[in-house]
């Protein structure tokens, strides 16, 4: 993001009016290689490929905040891989990691990765190293400390039926593995802040917390997202596409500034479980409206989005979760004016 | 009904699965579905009636999952609760006295490790009577037409939790269709709508295992 996008971020999480509307999107693999016109192994593994990727978003799209903006990562596999998980990487398809641990009493024996050495970490780190001054000589800056969250990753790790059974069942051992992966996650953001001084927020990812009802979230999802968003940046993300009604009203609690929800919720009632207090990105349907093939129906909905609004402060217009596949640059531009006209 | 009977349903809407089961907390120690159905079985209560009162308590957690009264964990639990009964029903399904209502295929597609979806469906459809086959997770379409031509009288549900696997949905839809043609396809997971669906050929969508349930009752019974 460049200084003057960076402003502008930080004033909506401020809960200022911005003037014209800010739109941002969540960018990364589901999108960037196929948008681009490179396979997605070519955009995992070639350097060169993933930045001209990410400048080439940047520069037809300038007046559009890319979060988080130069993400290197490595799908669903990224973080999976530093615990030792096998990923798979088909030549034209999206990754995936195998889970590790095949019963809770494996995690008493799971160690904390260490992020400057294990998995893919290293190479996603110094993919950005490599690529920094030429990020920076586009008049872009390394922003975000970036992670999928604690409970995603332990679904990642012990199977996401098995996760959320042991939090039922061995409710002791879901805690335990939560607690390795906070760890991890501290250093794991704390190396990148370290790598980066440009870094000013932090963004994670975590869908599991859809699933989980309030009792659950309070006791297993709660605690772990406080200790990670309690740190001194200045823009504090979440990004939770599943349904987010239970946990929404603990989003100030967890110190989360910005959030980007899934489409099946409207900001208006967002606002009101957030008392106000999250800026929200979002929220017009991602595959059936962004990437489908009417784009008269984009315009519409985008319209329509900015019209429920009384007070546009705290938005940033999107849709919702992440940029889905296929979207083409004439249907973000359709999006572009229709919000901005 | 008999209150034994009746207080096996109540394990399964309350996902007790047996005595040493820790969840749920207020029914800590007390015998479970798996203890009760044994006990209902050296009875000689019916085999039947004990399926009939496990249906009637995953249809109420099912509505209460669609009221947002209960989630997932709690569904899983049910749902478990509900297996460690159909482990002791087998032996009447095997002789016949209990009828299975029909046979389902199931899968996540292929490039797609996420499993909740399917197994809180798969549980809940073989809760309801059905033969379940589950084929697990990432399945290539050559599996499920395997699977099928084993099963040619099935119904297939196709799973998927991740954005990126929809196209791999449409992909297994196409095959499946491609050479079974009458075989009707079911589809769910948090990125398809109903349009969705519908775009990629699928004869039906469900957003939650009681739909999928309602579907399948409905299919049956127009069939």
């Amino acid at each position: 993001m460049t200084d003057l996008q960076w402003d502008i971020l930080q004033k909506v999480v401020g809960g200022g009016a911005v003037n014209p509307l800010p739109i941002g999107f969540i960018i990364d693999s589901p999108w960037l290689p196929n948008w681009y016109g490179v396979k997605i192994l070519d955009y995992f593994s070639n350097d060169a490929v993933w930045l001209d990727a990410n400048l080439k978003a940047v520069r037809d799209f300038p007046d559009v905040m890319f979060l988080p903006g130069f993400w290197s990562e490595f799908g669903m596999c990224t973080e999976p891989s530093a615990f030792g998980a096998r990923g798979v990487f088909p030549a034209d398809e999206f990754p995936f990691a195998h889970k590790i641990i095949s019963s809770a009493d494996d995690i008493d024996s799971l160690r904390v990765p260490n992020p400057a050495t294990d998995g893919l970490l290293p190479f996603m780190l110094n993919r950005l190293r490599l690529a920094r001054p030429r990020i920076e000589d586009a008049g872009h800056k390394i922003r975000f400390a970036v992670a999928r969250g604690p409970l995603n990753i332990a679904s990642y790790l012990m199977g996401s039926t098995e996760f959320l059974t042991a939090m039922m069942m061995q409710p002791e051992k879901a805690q335990t593995l939560l607690k390795t992966i906070t760890s991890f996650l501290k250093d794991w953001l704390g190396l990148q802040r370290e790598t980066f001084p440009s870094i000013d927020g932090i963004f994670m990812l975590d869908d599991i917390i859809g699933f989980l009802g309030e009792e659950e979230f309070r006791t297993f999802g709660l605690p772990c997202f406080k200790e990670l968003f309690t740190t001194d940046v200045s823009i504090r993300f979440l990004h939770n596409d599943a349904p987010c009604r239970v946990s929404a009203p603990f989003l100030p609690e967890m110190n989360v500034n910005l959030f980007n929800m899934g489409f099946d919720i409207s900001l208006a009632e967002l606002k009101d479980l957030t008392r106000n207090q999250v800026a929200l990105l979002g929220n017009i349907p991602p595959r059936d409206v962004l990437a489908g093939t009417d784009t008269a129906k984009i315009a519409g909905a985008a319209a329509e989005l900015v019209k429920s609004l009384p007070d546009t402060s705290g938005i940033i217009f999107s849709c919702g979760g992440g940029m889905p596949p296929g979207v083409s640059s004439e249907n973000m531009r359709v999006f572009i004016d229709a919000v901005r006209n | 009904m008999n209150e034994l009977v009746e207080k096996i349903g109540h394990c399964v809407e309350r996902g007790k699965i047996n005595k040493a089961s820790p969840f749920p907390g207020n029914m800590k120690g007390q015998d479970g579905a798996d203890e009760l159905t044994r006990q209902a079985l050296e009875a000689g209560m019916d085999a039947e009636a004990i399926l009939q009162s496990c249906i009637a308590g995953m249809v109420r957690i099912g509505e209460k999952f669609g009221r947002n009264e209960v989630f997932v964990p709690e569904m899983l639990m049910a749902a478990k609760a509900m297996k460690a009964v159909t482990e002791h029903l087998k032996p009447f399904f095997q002789s016949g006295s209990v009828q299975a209502k029909g046979t389902l295929i199931i899968g996540t597609v292929a490039g797609d490790l996420h499993d909740i979806g399917k197994n809180l469906v798969s549980m809940f459809i073989e809760g309801n009577g059905w033969n379940v086959v589950d084929l697990g997770v990432d399945v290539k379409p050559e599996k499920f037409t395997d699977a099928i031509r084993k099963n040619p009288r099935c119904v297939v549900g196709l799973s998927a939790l991740l954005t990126t696997t929809i196209a791999s949905m449409s992909k297994t839809v196409r095959e499946i269709k491609a050479l079974f043609p009458e075989i009707k396809i079911i589809v769910g997971g948090a990125p398809l709508t109903m349009e969705i669906a519908t775009g990629m050929g699928a004869s039906g969508y469900a957003r939650d295992p009681q739909g999928a349930v309602t579907w399948l009752t409905d299919i049956k019974e127009t069939a």
